[in-house]
């Protein structure tokens, strides 16, 4: 297995988007790994204030340094297309990552069902390893 | 004659605030309209489509899931997509309109055909909706054809490239896909060096243009990069997924053409089809209503030869060089066998 030397983290600013970074950030300090939080960029937010993608990377950095992970080794990747697409792209370069950690349900995500699941997708058509992170309120759903 | 398909979405698969719904047909109809055909336009009203004309271009599962999902009432798709729980049918009609517009031409063996139907579809992958799209109409139009021996030509002018039309025939040397689009833009994908898959190398066309991108681009595009693909390929029928989102007033991308451009651009198409009664336009994107109405009325009307209200052409912006970057790219992978790409969509 290749070493774990970059890891990417889909991030939407939802809940369990949030879980997935926390515990990124958590696996990149244990492997001494660095990490790339990937933001996807829909057709909607192309009319959307761009003031909503620079607040979602206000978020990315509040959790680094909340975590104590060192900011130098993380950085903030935004790439057009859906959540999926852009995540099965990661381990391709700009980002050559060696893992992909997702949450278990994104913003646009039905309960109950796989349609639309970006991490069910991700898990179905991925090349790289693939950590899908619950949070507490998807666990007890 | 005009030959329009529907309309299909003028009032079902809507959520308020979301730019694409009903109104975009509304405004589609008033573009034909404004053409006062009379006699010269003709109707049809197609049935939706059924499970074995979709699952030409869409995995059974994929269906059974969006099926579900809707009958379920619906919800996020992604953070782009969505449904209700009346989109299946919507979905369905829209498809069914463009198999309605086949038919209705080959039994008049004359004019062309406008699919004024909605959701969208050319980002639909084979087992995937987004970008606004559930079902591939275009595909599911295509592959009828193609399952009747046709060779089908796919010219995508849509601002954004159509990623699940790409995908879906990425690897079939029946159908060549051609797409002009933004690029960086959603959904990522659509680089030069996209050109098929080992059974249709070559058949995939893709030419990226940078925001500002004027109409002289795009025709630069289509005349020097598509059109000795196209003449090689020599189609029977020929689809144009018909996006009017790279107007310079739609609000989703910063491509620059006008109303003229867009007719500028459907003469240039039609003289791909090998005779009139075979040509199909569907709509796809464009979100600025009143850039919408006057687009469909130049294109259709640059298309009957009547007269027609359309702004200048537009010329001068930038993109030349990327057209001839993308010249040289394509010319470098079909030259690289070793060159094997995943389809449009993972890209």
């Amino acid at each position: 297995m290749t070493p774990i030397q970059t890891i990417a983290v889909g991030f939407d600013g939802s809940p369990d988007a949030q879980a997935a970074a926390r515990c990124a950030l958590e696996l990149a300090n244990q492997l001494g790994a660095d990490l790339v939080f990937v933001h996807a960029t829909g057709l909607l937010e192309h009319i959307d204030e761009p003031q909503a993608v620079l607040d979602l990377e206000e978020t990315v950095w509040v959790l680094t340094s909340e975590t104590g992970f060192d900011p130098g080794r993380a950085r903030w990747h935004v790439d057009n297309g859906d959540p999926c697409s852009v995540l099965l792209r990661a381990g391709e370069p700009p980002i050559s990552a060696d893992l992909v950690v997702v949450g278990s349900r994104g913003q646009g995500n039905h309960v109950g069902l796989p349609l639309g699941s970006t991490s069910h997708e991700l898990a179905e058509h991925t090349t790289i390893p693939i950590v899908i992170v619950p949070n507490g309120e998807t666990g007890n759903r | 004659m005009l030959i329009v398909s529907g309309p299909v979405g003028g009032s079902e698969h809507h959520r308020a605030g979301h730019p694409e719904g009903p109104t975009r047909i509304r405004a589609v109809m008033a573009g034909i309209d404004d053409l006062h055909l009379g006699t010269d336009l003709q109707t049809v009203h197609g049935s939706p489509a059924e499970r074995q004309q979709l699952t030409r271009v869409h995995s059974a599962s994929y269906l059974d899931e969006l099926t579900a999902f809707c009958e379920a009432g619906g919800g996020d798709i992604d953070p782009d997509t969505y449904a209700t729980e009346d989109s299946w049918l919507a979905a369905r009609s829209a498809a069914g309109a463009g198999l309605a517009a086949i038919d209705a031409l080959r039994q008049h063996n004359d004019g062309v055909a406008f699919v004024a139907a909605r959701p969208p579809g050319h980002h639909a992958l084979r087992d995937r909706a987004m970008g606004f799209c559930l079902l591939n109409n275009i595909a599911v139009a295509a592959a009828a054809l193609v399952s009747e021996g046709e060779r089908v030509l796919i010219v995508d002018w849509d601002v954004h490239h159509g990623n699940g039309t790409q995908e879906i025939f990425w690897d079939d040397p029946n159908v060549l896909y051609v797409s002009t689009h933004q690029w960086p833009l959603f959904p990522g994908s659509g680089k030069a060096r996209e050109i098929g898959g080992p059974h249709s190398r070559g058949h995939t066309v893709n030419v990226p243009l940078p925001p500002g991108a004027t109409g002289d681009i795009v025709r630069r595009a289509i005349d020097e990069v598509a059109f000795p693909v196209i003449d090689s390929f020599a189609p029977t029928w020929v689809l144009v997924s018909a996006g009017f989102d790279a107007h310079r007033a739609d609000p989703m991308a910063d491509l620059a053409l006008s109303s003229g451009d867009f007719a500028d651009l459907a003469r240039a198409v039609a003289g791909f089809a090998p005779r009139p009664g075979r040509l199909v336009m569907f709509l796809e994107g464009g979100y600025d209503l009143v850039a919408l109405q006057a687009s469909v009325t130049a294109t259709l009307g640059a298309l009957l030869g009547t007269s027609y209200e359309a702004e200048d052409t537009t010329s001068g912006g930038i993109g030349a060089e990327m057209v001839s970057q993308a010249k040289a790219e394509r010319a470098d992978a079909l030259g690289r066998a070793d060159l094997v790409l995943p389809p449009g969509g993972l890209l």
